[in-house]
């Protein structure tokens, strides 16, 4: 039977009905160099920017190709992602190649470069079902943070042992199985028994708004894109109270 | 191990619902694939029933009672029911046996009782995680054939969802990298399953429990549920479906070990498998959306033999408990598919099922019938290796894909696709230099450790 073409009384494609126009990245630097690294991260060309950086880092400082063309150009990045131009890949590959010529730059420097914050990064004892933290990871890297990544599968005291010695402005757990997310109050409950009021931000396959937000410090993460903008909020103050509030409702 | 070199089915015209080339018979005299499509539910258990023994035997027992009596009471005249181990059960693999003990108890009692036609698949929880443990030498490696060794004592069948390749598949499909698809998943993803089901096989033929079949859901499903609908921005449409295509290299390996299907509901792959294998298949569309979307949930019934819901938790609705209500949905599901073979309506009800889903994505695509078997055919014709079958299969969903005017692209998806068929193309023909290639660029994945895969 030969397949129908017409198809508008069946489906409709809103993903082609709203696509946004194509835009592309602007210019961030007048500097001839800088901007050609830039655009190594808007394109996501670790390879190419490896080079780049080492070539230039003769004629000019470490901190300068770092705030000048690799931040630069990674917020050109999360520009257009916000936009709905990038996909996620795309945020990835920069993100691996801002990392790659930030280490070139730490080199030079002799030191590592200061970051923003400690953000602590987790997946529930028993699930081993990760790729949510992952992204995570490479988000709150690419937005400047200094992720300790404890893996998957990791144990409800291993986690609150991290948070007490790194003392991080947030903490993350990401589950796909609901069997296993009964772990994130036990974690929550460890932390408030010493006194650590750090948000911890909770998401993943079935974990939902009620479940996280029924325990203190939880709040309920909906997709792993919100991290920067939530750990952005723990930098700037705000309790796991209010970052429910606003998050949550 | 023998690569399949020949299609069951000589056209996508002779694939139907409700039918299989060989199907199965269960210990109750259950046929699957003898003719009639068959409800199988998969109820969950809620967080906390995990906590001991105890609570989740008490979970299974209802949600398990639950779906039984429902068939009873709107008729359905038969069911299959999965279990599927949450880690506990087979972390702990006397808690599998003693659940897989209770269920069959509770089957044989709808069984006397009423004459309801029934079966039970046993679903192993892959514990192992890639880049933390030696997938063949491990504690956890041992406590998945101990379960097995242990559930297939009392279940019809076994499965797994195996999660051979998944470090390589996650670095590579946040990445948009196809090439890291192919390693991860048919050089990675198939020498692991030949290795697991070589041993589950004869763990089964030991019980006289039927080795049912594997699936590519931890590779092909993550990046189904990346793509999401039509407003996701994680990853293309397009790579999904490649993914997809890629995923039937690896999932056939448990069939060429010798498990005899039912293959596993997530496994979207299965229309394609069908094609090749003839065995018998389960599959999952609209009412496996209590789990996730997809963008083809009448579709993807066209050819099954089973039709499941993929999990849902148990909890408490208007109509009844979720599995209860489940059950009715994927009872009264089957019911119309079976009359429409009853009715001597069956392609006709087929047409209705493709339409609905055939353009409304890359993916579904892909897995229509006609398609499903062209791509199934690129993959025995190309049967040197397990890469050269998959990246076959890669090449044949883009030649499709571009080819039929009526299947929409956005600006993302094409290009892409356009990206992923010349990286394709350009790749080596060889499955030696392929893996050679791929060992120098993985080499700093975290984790990645090719002794996993005898490499």
């Amino acid at each position: 039977m030969k397949p129908k073409s017409e198809t508008n009384k069946i489906f409709t494609r809103y993903d082609i009905n709203v696509e946004v126009a194509r835009q592309t990245a602007r210019k961030v630097s007048e500097d001839e160099n800088l901007q050609k690294v830039a655009d190594c991260i808007v394109s996501g060309n670790e390879d190419e920017l490896e080079n780049l950086v080492k070539s230039i880092l003769h004629i000019k400082e470490p901190m300068e190709i770092i705030n000048g063309g690799l931040i630069a150009g990674m917020k050109e990045v999360s520009r257009l992602w916000e936009l709905g131009v990038y996909f996620l890949p795309q945020v990835i590959l920069s993100s691996d190649s801002m990392i790659a010529g930030i280490k070139l730059c730490e080199q030079k420097l002799g030191r590592p470069m200061e970051k923003k914050a400690k953000v602590v990064t987790h997946t529930a004892e028993g699930d081993i079902h990760d790729i949510g933290q992952v992204i995570v990871n490479a988000l709150l890297n690419a937005a400047g943070y200094e992720v300790i990544n404890l893996g998957a599968d990791v144990p409800v005291d291993d986690v609150i042992e991290a948070c007490r010695i790194h003392k991080p402005i947030i903490v993350t757990g990401t589950a796909l199985m609901t069997t296993t997310m009964t772990a994130f109050p036990k974690i929550a409950f460890g932390l408030k028994q010493i006194n650590l009021n750090i948000p911890f931000i909770c998401g993943g396959g079935a974990v939902n708004e009620e479940f996280v937000t029924s325990f203190d410090l939880g709040i309920w993460g909906k997709e792993a894109s919100q991290a920067p903008a939530l750990a952005e909020d723990a930098l700037n103050g705000l309790s796991w109270l209010e970052m429910r509030t606003k998050w949550n409702g | 191990m023998k690569l399949s070199n020949s299609m069951a089915y000589k056209s996508a015209k002779e694939m139907i619902f409700g039918t299989a080339l060989k199907p199965v018979k269960t210990k109750r005299g259950l046929i699957l694939g003898g003719g009639y499509v068959i409800p199988e539910i998969v109820p969950h258990p809620r967080p906390g029933s995990e906590k001991t023994i105890k609570s989740l035997l008490r979970e299974f027992e209802r949600a398990n009672e639950d779906a039984l009596e429902r068939c009873v009471i709107v008729g359905i005249p038969a069911i299959q029911i999965e279990n599927e181990h949450v880690f506990q059960m087979t972390d702990n693999p006397q808690w599998g046996m003693e659940i897989a003990a209770q269920t069959a108890h509770q089957l044989d009692e709808y069984y006397e009782k009423y004459g309801l036609k029934c079966s039970y698949r046993s679903t192993i929880a892959d514990i192992r995680k890639p880049d933390q443990i030696d997938m063949r030498n491990s504690e956890r490696t041992d406590k998945i054939f101990e379960a097995f060794k242990y559930s297939s004592k009392y279940a019809d069948i076994i499965s797994i969802e195996s999660l051979g390749g998944k470090e390589i598949f996650d670095y590579s499909i946040i990445r948009n990298d196809v090439t890291g698809l192919l390693f991860g998943q048919a050089v990675l993803g198939g020498r692991d399953m030949e290795w697991l089901w070589t041993n589950i096989v004869d763990i089964a033929k030991n019980n006289n429990c039927i080795p049912g079949g594997d699936t590519s859901c931890a590779h092909a499903n993550t990046a189904m549920f990346m793509a999401g609908g039509f407003i996701s921005k994680d990853i293309p449409q397009t790579l999904a479906a490649l993914s997809r295509a890629i995923s039937v290299s690896n999932t056939l390996v448990a069939y060429e070990c010798g498990a005899v299907g039912p293959g596993k509901d997530c496994a979207y792959e299965n229309p394609i498998i069908k094609a090749i294998t003839g065995i018998p298949i389960s599959t999952e569309g609209k009412a496996s959306a209590c789990a996730h979307m997809d963008l083809c949930g009448n579709l993807m019934a066209a050819v099954c033999d089973l039709w499941s819901n993929e999990a849902i938790q148990y909890t408490d609705m208007f109509g009844g408990s979720s599995s209860a209500v489940f059950t009715e949905i994927l009872g009264y599901d089957a019911a119309a598919l079976n009359s429409a073979i009853e009715l001597g309506f069956q392609k006709q009800f087929q047409a209705c099922l493709i339409n609905s889903d055939r353009y409304r994505s890359p993916h579904s695509f892909i897995l229509c019938p006609d398609n499903a078997w062209a791509i199934g055919k690129a993959v025995v014709d190309n049967n040197e290796s397990l890469y050269s079958r998959a990246r076959a299969a890669a090449l044949k969903s883009g030649e499709l894909m571009f080819n039929d005017p009526n299947l929409q692209f956005t600006a993302f998806e094409k290009e892409s696709l356009t990206k992923y068929i010349k990286e394709l193309e350009a790749l080596p023909d060889k499955e030696d230099d392929f893996i050679d290639m791929c060992l120098k660029k993985y080499s700093k994945v975290k984790g990645f450790k090719p002794s996993s895969y005898n490499l």
